[in-house]
């Protein structure tokens, strides 16, 4: 089906492109998340193009490469930093036209980046292109906040998946069904709020290995509660408008009037949530990361750099200081972001019937 | 799924709520006052000690043995500083308010049970702590004692002078009624009913007179005397209400003790609305001040005890001086956070100081869970010996301070190994092993992957959260081997659950070992540990059927015929020689079964003092395990102020102390 904007939906968008603050924090937004999918392109231990002996390896997507493929002793992962020196110092490769092109940020996230030195954490170091500094297990905090990012937009897209998936269906079946359906569920949706969500979490982390899946699964389940009271207003209001009656007057099943008829018009209100929601998430895997009962060691998170610097307050704070900012710089864009949505998809503006 | 769960345990709390009001047992917990009715349950103490005549045997000072030799060791040398001076206030920090001052039952098996009971209550006899060899115990409550070791019976006399801290004198009703508390269900606390149960250890306690007992046990093993003298008696006169609500009953009662330090009355009522500290209070007429050993120890008046939860809050009051001194046992706090060159140390301030000990080393390590199909494979066993980086770890972690581990049986002088080193890293050797036992191919993501298709990755188990930099290091290195490691990091005891029902492949512990003799092989090596029935009939073939047993130290579910005989002969040897053979050879079977890869140790202690704390010339004594556990420090209160004052003032300084006591280091 071709993409087919309405006059509204077309209004909407226009009046979010004038809000300027809006607008550009979305496209810088946009901009990050884009660089975090090919973040290996910028930030990565692995070389961007290795020509040695005229054959050329673009190392940076796909399985390792053995050491032993560029003439090195071993057959664990090339250390491309190595290779580069040592193509620099041999005049014979350089004859060749050898050359090895590392990323603008030569580091991995969980690389140690000192490997025969202790573990101690280190002042941001040009030369060195330690933008940020290292961490106290030697590591380019530049990369694990990278990296880190893209775990947390990951973690999000789910969160937002999972949330909207359960609320919205519950929502809608709520409003449309109404009476004692709706009743026993808003029931259970109180009772399931006073679950004390963080007692829940340290409990199961505490019993399984807290995967990126785990944790997904325990924040939707109690993330899910606030939208559908939403929805089911919504639904509520929607069921009752002349264009259901009609629907349900040509024979519309329960489905179709839902899925064709309702939802699209209580679209506006799932919309400007999203930008919130997205927030949240990002805000609960870093405290939850922060608090230890986040992604397993040593997957690169925000919460735990953010735990690191505050341990690290006095000697180190380069640590927090990087991770407070990127968290408070991602969060504001994305509030930024939320208002502009939800002024732009104001129902009172464009709306016919209120 | 989740909420079914849920609901199953909250309809758990409910019906426990409910048996428990209903309970007949405890009415007088029932009854809903502070103080429940007083019971007595002197004639239920007397009924069980006449229901077990074998055991509890009343006899006459004439039935004693004529020809005892009777010592009190006066010859060891004395422990403790002459010039120590006694006062002053002694600043501590715990983690948490305790949550009981019982010493037995639930929930006293925590830190705070160190300030009840461990170092600071005297049992009959104490290990003397600065002098090896098997005997060199010295009169705590006892005056002196007789071993008859082919009766397996240690003969003890009490100090007529010694006290408990509420008036009456130690008797031996005391030590009959040690037992009677320790055997009883009512404290809730199953290893000591198992350890002090008639027959398990102690076979017979005989009093003779007020002042003279005698306990028989089970086997004549060599460190029977410790198994007599390092009990300590529990004061029949203060659990008189001992009954099946003791736990709650005697939750918030302060045991008196025959140690220095007690809890006041005003002490505990004040404790009652505020937790934020604890103050013991050292009794100026203890029985004990002027007994050798113990006169020139415990010195401080005062022994305040600060509620601190987080380590930085703890180090910042360190630096603030309120608190006298701070381990610096991590790398961290030793050449980062105070650094020799700090001012506050150059400038004579805070002293450190590092003192090498000699005790039994916690045996920090991976241990393989042979159960698992992978690790069953020796040569697997090998390759991961070999791809473990713990050199690494050793120099990038903790910057060279520890050392490597070479048994996990480290540390008991003589009764360790002193040959056999742990495997290094070694790429070459690892790699060669594993192709041994079919991987050869490495995968995409440089893995190992044999020719069935199967990756080389195991699970490795954690319970330290502070030392997961250690398994990352690890991780990453094992990963040139073409090994996979998930690190899996879990609370504490969530972690030490699922290693003690075996669901490991490679468990990261350590095992502590208090300052004992020689080393335990039973629990963590005999096959009745690893298995239900572990072999055949024949006693030699595995039995094909068989099923793990959980709830044992086997971590590694090593179950070889040959080891399970010399840890018998081990267990029943009399004969310190013969056992040191036994040791060696036992050593000698686990070092190629390769299922434990040996870590590290830490050979020494590491502590920061503010200048006004003092110790004795050498620092401290050969067998302790960090500076304050044998209380030879005092406090040079005049000190204090001018310290104090000396820290915003830069003109001032003292002569600085930066030292580190070597006399019991490791000859290498």
């Amino acid at each position: 089906m071709p993409l087919r904007l309405d006059p509204i939906t077309r209004k909407k968008l226009r009046r979010f492109r004038s809000l300027r603050r809006g607008y550009w924090s979305f496209l810088v937004l946009a901009g990050l998340v884009v660089f975090a999918c090919v973040a290996e392109l910028f930030v990565s231990q692995r070389a961007l193009v290795v020509r040695h002996e005229g054959r050329w390896f673009f190392p940076t997507y796909g399985g390792i490469l053995p050491g032993r493929t560029f003439g090195l002793d071993y057959d664990w992962e090339t250390d491309y930093r190595d290779l580069r020196t040592r193509l620099g110092a041999d005049p014979a490769a350089a004859a060749r036209g050898d050359f090895v092109l590392l990323p603008f940020v030569p580091y991995g996230p969980i690389e140690n980046c000192y490997p025969d030195q202790f573990f101690k954490p280190r002042a941001p170091d040009l030369a060195r292109r330690h933008f940020l500094g290292t961490d106290t297990q030697n590591r380019d905090i530049l990369a694990r906040l990278v990296y880190g990012f893209r775990h947390a937009l990951i973690f999000a897209a789910w969160f937002v998946a999972g949330v909207y998936g359960l609320g919205v269906l519950l929502g809608c079946a709520m409003g449309y069904y109404g009476g004692v359906f709706d009743l026993l569920v808003q029931r259970v949706i109180e009772i399931w709020s006073n679950i004390p969500f963080l007692y829940l979490v340290i409990i199961v982390a505490a019993l399984v290995k807290p995967g990126l899946g785990w944790l997904v699964a325990i924040n939707v389940a109690f993330g899910w509660m606030h939208l559908t009271y939403y929805m089911r207003t919504e639904t509520y209001k929607e069921k009752a408008r002349d264009y259901a009656a009609a629907a349900r007057v040509l024979g519309a099943g329960d489905a179709r009037i839902i899925l064709r008829h309702i939802l699209p018009n209580t679209a506006a209100t799932l919309v400007t949530f999203i930008p919130f929601t997205v927030a949240g998430a990002i805000g609960s895997l870093t405290a939850l990361d922060f608090l230890g009962f986040g992604l397993p060691v040593p997957t690169p998170s925000w919460g735990e750099l953010l735990s690191q610097g505050t341990k690290n307050l006095t000697l180190a704070p380069w640590i927090v200081l990087s991770a407070f900012s990127a968290m408070t710089l991602v969060l504001i864009l994305v509030t930024f972001v939320g208002e502009a949505v939800r002024e732009a998809f104001d129902p009172k503006k464009f709306t016919l019937y209120r | 799924m989740l909420l079914r769960r849920l609901l199953a345990a909250s309809c758990l709390i409910l019906l426990a709520a409910c048996s428990g009001s209903k309970d007949p047992a405890a009415p007088a917990a029932a009854g809903g006052t502070d103080s429940p009715a007083a019971i007595d349950n002197t004639a239920e103490v007397q009924a069980y000690y006449a229901a077990h005549p074998d055991f509890f045997v009343v006899k006459t000072p004439a039935d004693l043995p004529a020809d005892l030799a009777w010592t009190d060791a006066g010859d060891l040398p004395e422990i403790g500083s002459p010039d120590r001076v006694r006062g002053g206030t002694w600043n501590e920090r715990i983690q948490d308010f305790p949550p009981t001052l019982r010493i037995v039952g639930p929930d006293s098996n925590n830190g705070f049970r160190n300030y009840l009971l461990d170092d600071y209550t005297l049992r009959f006899g104490h290990l003397h702590p600065d002098v090896a060899g098997p005997h060199r115990h010295f009169p705590a409550l006892a005056e002196a004692w007789a071993v008859d070791a082919p009766n397996r019976t240690v003969y003890v006399r009490l100090d007529p002078k010694a006290r408990w801290s509420d008036g009456p004198p130690v008797t031996t009703d005391d030590v009959f009624f040690m037992f009677w508390l320790y055997q009883s269900s009512y404290i809730q606390a199953p290893w000591y009913n198992n350890w002090y149960g008639i027959g398990e250890n102690y076979v017979r306690v005989t009093r003779y007179d007020e002042r003279t007992f005698a306990v028989t046990i089970k086997e004549a093993r060599p460190d029977m005397l410790a198994r007599v003298l390092e009990l300590s008696p529990a004061p029949r006169h203060f659990y008189r209400e001992v009954g099946p609500d003791f736990p709650t009953r005697y939750n918030w009662r302060f045991v008196p003790t025959t140690g220095p330090y007690v809890l006041t009355p005003a002490e505990q009522q004040r404790t009652l609305t505020n937790r934020n500290s604890i103050t013991f209070e050292r009794q100026s007429d203890w029985w004990a001040n002027d007994k050798r050993q113990f006169r020139y120890r415990f010195n401080p008046a005062q022994l305040r005890l600060r509620v601190i939860r987080e380590t930085p809050t703890a180090w910042e009051a360190f630096l603030a001086g309120e608190l006298e001194a701070f381990g610096m046992n991590l790398a961290e706090y030793h050449y980062d956070r105070l650094p020799d060159t700090d001012p506050r140390v150059t400038r004579g301030l805070i002293h450190k100081s590092t003192f090498f000990n000699d005790i039994p080393r916690p045996n920090y390590g991976l241990w393989m869970n042979t159960a698992r199909p992978l690790l069953a494979d020796r040569e697997i066993r090998l390759g991961i010996q070999y791809a473990l980086n713990w050199q690494l770890v050793i120099k990038q972690f903790f910057r060279d301070g520890y050392s490597r581990l070479n048994t996990p049986s480290d540390g008991f002088g003589d009764m360790s190994h002193p040959t056999l080193r742990a495997r290094p890293f070694d790429l070459a050797l690892a790699g060669e092993h594993f192709a041994k036992a079919g991987f050869r191919r490495r995968g995409p993501d440089g893995i190992l992957v044999n020719d069935a298709g199967a990756r080389l990755s195991l699970t490795l188990n954690n319970g330290y959260e502070v030392l997961t930099p250690v398994l990352v290091i690890l991780q990453q290195e094992a990963r040139k081997a073409g090994l996979d490691l998930q690190i899996e990091t879990l609370d504490s005891s969530a972690s030490w659950k699922k290693v003690q029902e075996k669901n490991h492949d490679l468990a990261f512990a350590a095992f502590n070992v208090g300052v004992e003799p020689f080393p335990r092989y039973w629990e963590n090596y005999h096959s009745k540990n690893a298995y239900d029935q572990a072999f055949l009939a024949d006693g030699v073939t595995p039995n094909p059927e068989r099923k793990l047993k959980v709830q044992t130290n086997n971590l590694q579910t090593i179950a070889i015929p040959a080891l399970d005989a010399l840890i018998t002969r081990y267990d029943r040897s009399e004969s310190l020689d013969e056992m040191r053979g036994l040791a060696r050879q036992i050593e000698e079977i686990l070092y190629e079964d390769a299922s434990f890869s040996p870590g590290f140790v830490r050979p020494f202690y590491r502590v920061a003092t503010w200048r006004w704390v003092r110790f004795p010339e050498n620092f401290n004594v050969r067998f302790s395990t960090d500076p304050f556990e044998q209380n030879l420090h005092w406090l040079d209160e005049p000190a204090r102020p001018e310290t104090l004052a000396a820290r915003r003032d830069e003109s001032k300084s003292f002569p600085p102390s930066v030292r580190s006591y070597e006399q019991w280091k490791a000859k290498e």
